[in-house]
């Protein structure tokens, strides 16, 4: 009899655990998308099949304009945070090393460090005073603070990529006549893009969900999904959340579902 | 026509430098197959890299063509590379592989689909012209790697140990192809390889290395008969060595008579005396020969002939090779004890050990 090896899968009761486990994560999100669909207003009551509170949520101005908010500040946040983080990853990955890497990769990492409400007030504190200064109000304050706490969700996926890369590639392309652009565009950067994509869905989804700067860091009157959602709650419990709640969830699904389709492949 | 002045090449500083090459010295002709050959951290590699421009030397000139090319960058020097990796673009197609080095240098796009053509059929790889490279075989590969370094027409051509990840089979096809595109197209190749038979085999001159320096640079023929030093005589197919004495033009293996001998009379003092195991006579005694015996200690039968391993009267240990003709070797036996020769004109007097310490 040869000793099997240990695993945890053998622990009497992992099972059990498992699917308890399970059940508490998914269950409440069930709970959730079923009541969206319910046709009456009352929560806990079946009263039939309905689209009627997604008819009713695309129809409401504040919840649209809220939408649109949350998707302009994640997309341009997104598109920030990818290109700064594509430009770490190549500085820290290409080249002779840095001095002080260490210390890049921790700055660059912050803000999975820093507590979200430090970062919160922190934001808040230096934005109210620009806000002050300059009287411009509007969505950019928003897309600076998101583009901070995304860097790093952009900035991991790309970084393995490179990692992964041959670096005898590029030597090949700069044998072949290629330049530094050259090379960057011919070479680099097209097996670097499944990277990209990813790194910039990563944060688009961080982006979209974000709560508490946005909650700290928006000017008044001014709504994201998610803190519009915290607004109503406060106010009335409607089906018409759920089906808001079910939407935001089935963005989320998809842009990470593609984002994990997109890194799957190898280079 | 490539000068190689004085070339070195150290990494690090200080007490950790490494001195990768140290002051290299050799002309690569017009049109040559010029093979660097050397155990693994010879520098041969190292040299290749300096020659395409990805490394830069610490000391010494290149010079091709009469213009020093050590300060041009990789991108604008007329040298491509076939890399032992291959290092195909992974994203591309075959035939976008070949075109690379004509786009980025602004060929013409109807100039380089005539190119690509030309390339592919001479690898005979046309038909899969438009497979992903990722999805080739290795031998498959090489020969994409071997058209996209040659499109660009360069003035030499580098291979980086290109055929050590094929198969024996591929291998021994692949040389033979190579050997004769360079012959067809008159290209000045340089070749990297650590496989001596390869080199034997492809090159019109071969620089073998050691420790950052050339030892050699000759013509497989000369390398194998006239080997400079101990390690090139080692290294280059199967050697005995046997300890002597020179004097007067007289060389003296330890516990023989001395034998009058023209090229003892360069040398005085210990020698190192160099035999090859298939210039041995075994088991008759033959005319101007050093006349031995030697106890069979083991017979290995290797098909067109057999290694016999003897050991000499005086303990040294010599390997001989009998070839298996219809009539001869076959009755030999270990144990036995056989006369042996050593043709005069088979014996190689190599400088002392001392004197090439690396």
């Amino acid at each position: 009899m040869s000793k099997r090896k240990f695993s945890v899968r053998h622990v009497p009761g992992a099972a059990p655990i498992a699917i308890v486990t399970f059940v508490a994560l998914y269950a409440p999100v069930l709970i959730l998308i079923a009541n969206a669909f319910n046709a009456g207003p009352v929560i806990g009551r079946w009263e039939g099949f309905s689209g009627r509170w997604f008819v009713a949520a695309i129809g409401n101005d504040a919840f649209r304009n809220a939408a649109l908010n949350s998707l302009i500040v994640a997309a341009l946040a997104a598109l920030i945070s990818t290109s700064l983080a594509t430009m770490a990853a190549l500085a820290i990955t290409r080249g002779r090393r840095l001095r002080g890497e260490g210390g890049i990769f921790v700055v660059l990492n912050q803000p999975l460090l820093v507590p979200e409400i430090v970062l919160a007030i922190a934001l808040m504190i230096v934005l109210a005073q620009i806000k002050q200064a300059t009287g411009y109000h509007g969505l950019g304050y928003l897309i600076v603070a998101h583009s901070t706490f995304c860097i790093p969700f952009a900035f991991m996926p790309i970084r393995a990529r490179l990692e992964g890369m041959d670096l005898t590639l590029e030597t090949a392309a700069m044998d072949l006549y290629a330049g530094r652009f050259y090379t960057f565009r011919r070479v680099t950067l097209p097996l670097l893009a499944p990277g990209i994509l990813a790194g910039f869905m990563l944060a688009f989804v961080v982006s979209l969900d974000n709560v508490v700067v946005s909650s700290f860091v928006k000017s008044p009157g001014q709504e994201t999904l998610p803190t519009y959602l915290m607004g109503e709650l406060r106010r009335n419990l409607s089906s018409e959340i759920y089906a808001i709640s079910a939407l935001l969830l089935f963005a989320s699904v998809t842009v990470v579902a593609a984002s994990w389709l997109i890194t799957r492949r190898k280079p | 026509m490539l000068e190689i002045k004085s070339l070195s090449k150290t990494f690090g500083a200080g007490v950790a430098a490494y001195h990768a090459l140290r002051s290299v010295d050799v002309t690569v002709a017009e049109g040559e197959f010029f093979t660097l050959l050397g155990p693994s951290g010879c520098g041969k590699t190292t040299l290749l890299r300096l020659i395409a421009g990805f490394e830069q030397p610490t000391g010494g000139q290149l010079v091709l063509d009469g213009q020093d090319i050590a300060a041009i960058p990789p991108s604008r020097r007329p040298v491509n590379t076939v890399f032992q990796s291959y290092a195909l673009f992974p994203h591309m197609t075959v035939a976008q592989n070949v075109a690379f080095g004509l786009e980025a240098r602004g060929t013409a796009p109807g100039d380089v689909a005539r190119r690509v053509d030309e390339m592919l059929q001479l690898v005979q790889m046309d038909h899969l012209r438009d497979r992903k490279s990722a999805a080739l075989s290795g031998g498959q590969q090489q020969r994409v790697a071997l058209a996209r370094a040659l499109a660009p027409r360069p003035r030499i051509l580098l291979l980086d140990e290109p055929l050590s990840a094929l198969d024996l089979k591929l291998r021994k096809e692949m040389q033979a192809e190579l050997k004769r595109l360079q012959r067809e197209m008159g290209l000045t190749f340089i070749f990297v390889t650590h496989d001596q038979d390869e080199a034997l085999t492809m090159s019109d001159r071969i620089a073998v290395m050691e420790g950052g320096r050339l030892q050699q640079v000759a013509t497989p023929r000369d390398l194998y008969d006239h080997p400079a030093n101990r390690f090139v005589a080692g290294f280059i197919g199967e050697t005995n060595f046997l300890p002597g004495r020179a004097a007067e033009g007289q060389l003296r293996l330890d516990g023989f008579a001395p034998v009058a001998l023209a090229e003892a009379k360069a040398v005085n003092g210990a020698v190192t005396v160099m035999i090859r195991p298939e210039h041995i006579i075994v088991g008759r005694e033959a005319p101007d020969c050093v006349q031995t015996s030697g106890q069979i200690d083991e017979l290995v039968f290797f098909g067109t002939d057999t290694h016999v391993k003897l050991t000499l009267p005086g303990g040294a240990s010599l390997t001989a090779r009998a070839q298996n003709s219809l009539h001869s070797a076959t009755d030999l036996n270990p144990g036995q004890t056989v006369p042996l020769s050593l043709p005069y004109d088979a014996l190689r007097i190599l400088p002392d050990e001392a004197a090439h310490a690396v």
